[in-house]
């Protein structure tokens, strides 16, 4: 065990190992869950789960992996750019309903933020938390800068963050469905809304009617945060 | 004909990675003067309007961001088993920060659902 914990942290084919294991994972879960066509199996949380296994049962730090897995990682900045294409084909249909698009989101990210905010204080009472979950639902780079600027708990901000992600890709799609939210664009704004860019990933393989309303609200959502949540959360603190 | 359709998707993929790294690149430069959004959304967005005025050619394009998109959510998995680094907080604070953030994804994914759903039906 020890041996394969030290061909990790030295040797330069553990990259490609790191890469290549990682894809062949999620793969193969991929072609399971087509196969067996079950909701719970979902490719991406299966794969970190496996990973997570495998790395304390050989003893690798999540460090070491993540440096020689840094492709991957590097590749999703060019993946979520792609992102720009479904939104460029509903261009046209999403211009037209700009307001009310706005509207849902701007409503959506309020009451994200003055529920995580109000729920966490009573529960846990501490602001550092609260503030930290009052922003899961944006994407990460976001979320951490607002956090350090409102002395919020950056782990836990990280930490919730994926959470919420997986959250909404996994459940957000079945349960939409379950309450009668069947159109293409009503389930994309709230899964981008909801679980940023992890469920925006997810659901752009439904459609690309899912993608392009989920990318804007990814982007929305982002920006309409950034700008409210500074004021929401220091009226917030005077409540309590 | 074989060697031409494979000539043209050759050039179709490369014309693609140099559109979509070129955005990469504009969203980075925008992200260092105005640090509002995070690179890769400006570069989202600089990519949208790109391909909206005709500076890259979308036919060209499409295939090669079907794939990648189709694909993009193994690029999640690295940064997902960054969970494993966070266990310490979950024993310290317990299972309510997990509750909190799920009943909270809930309530913002039903409200908005609901909220556009009647939207897209009166529109309808």
């Amino acid at each position: 065990m020890v041996e394969i914990a030290e061909l990790m942290n030295t040797h330069i084919l553990s990259s490609i190992a790191a890469v290549a294991g990682t894809i062949a994972i999620f793969q193969f879960t991929w072609a399971v869950q087509r196969k067996l066509n079950v909701i719970w199996l979902q490719p991406m949380l299966i794969s970190i789960l496996a990973i997570i296994v495998f790395l304390l049962w050989q003893d690798i730090s999540f460090e070491s992996y993540f440096s020689h897995a840094g492709l991957l990682n590097a590749l999703l900045e060019p993946a979520v750019v792609a992102l720009g294409f479904p939104l460029y084909q509903h261009l046209g249909t999403i211009a037209k309903q700009w307001k009310s698009i706005i509207l849902v989101l701007m409503i959506g990210a309020f009451v994200a933020i003055i529920s995580s905010f109000i729920i966490t204080m009573l529960l846990i009472g501490d602001y550092s938390i609260a503030v930290a979950l009052s922003l899961k639902s944006v994407t990460t780079p976001i979320a951490i800068t607002i956090a350090e600027q409102l002395a919020g708990n950056t782990a836990i901000t990280a930490f919730t963050i994926i959470l919420a992600g997986f959250f909404g890709a996994i459940v957000g799609p079945p349960w939409l469905t379950f309450i009668k939210v069947t159109s293409p664009k009503a389930q994309g704004l709230a899964i981008g809304a909801a679980s940023h860019v992890i469920g925006t990933s997810t659901v752009s393989n439904i459609s690309y009617e899912h993608a392009a309303y989920s990318s804007l609200a990814l982007i929305a959502s982002a920006v309409i945060t950034a700008i409210v949540s500074p004021f929401i959360i220091s009226f917030l603190v005077t409540l309590f | 004909m074989k060697v031409i359709v494979f000539k043209e998707n050759v050039f179709n993929a490369l014309y693609s990675i140099f559109a979509i790294l070129s955005c990469v690149a504009l969203g980075r430069v925008c992200a260092f003067y105005a640090p509002l959004l995070p690179s890769s959304l400006y570069g989202l967005i600089i990519f949208t309007f790109a391909l909206h005025l005709r500076i890259f050619n979308a036919e060209k394009i499409k295939s090669s961001v079907i794939w990648c998109i189709k694909n993009m959510a193994v690029c999640f998995v690295p940064a997902g088993v960054g969970i494993m680094n966070h266990f310490e907080l979950v024993k310290q604070f317990g299972i309510t920060i997990v509750a909190i953030t799920f009943v909270t994804t809930f309530l913002l994914l039903t409200l908005v659902g609901l909220h556009y759903q009647r939207y897209a039906e009166r529109e309808e």
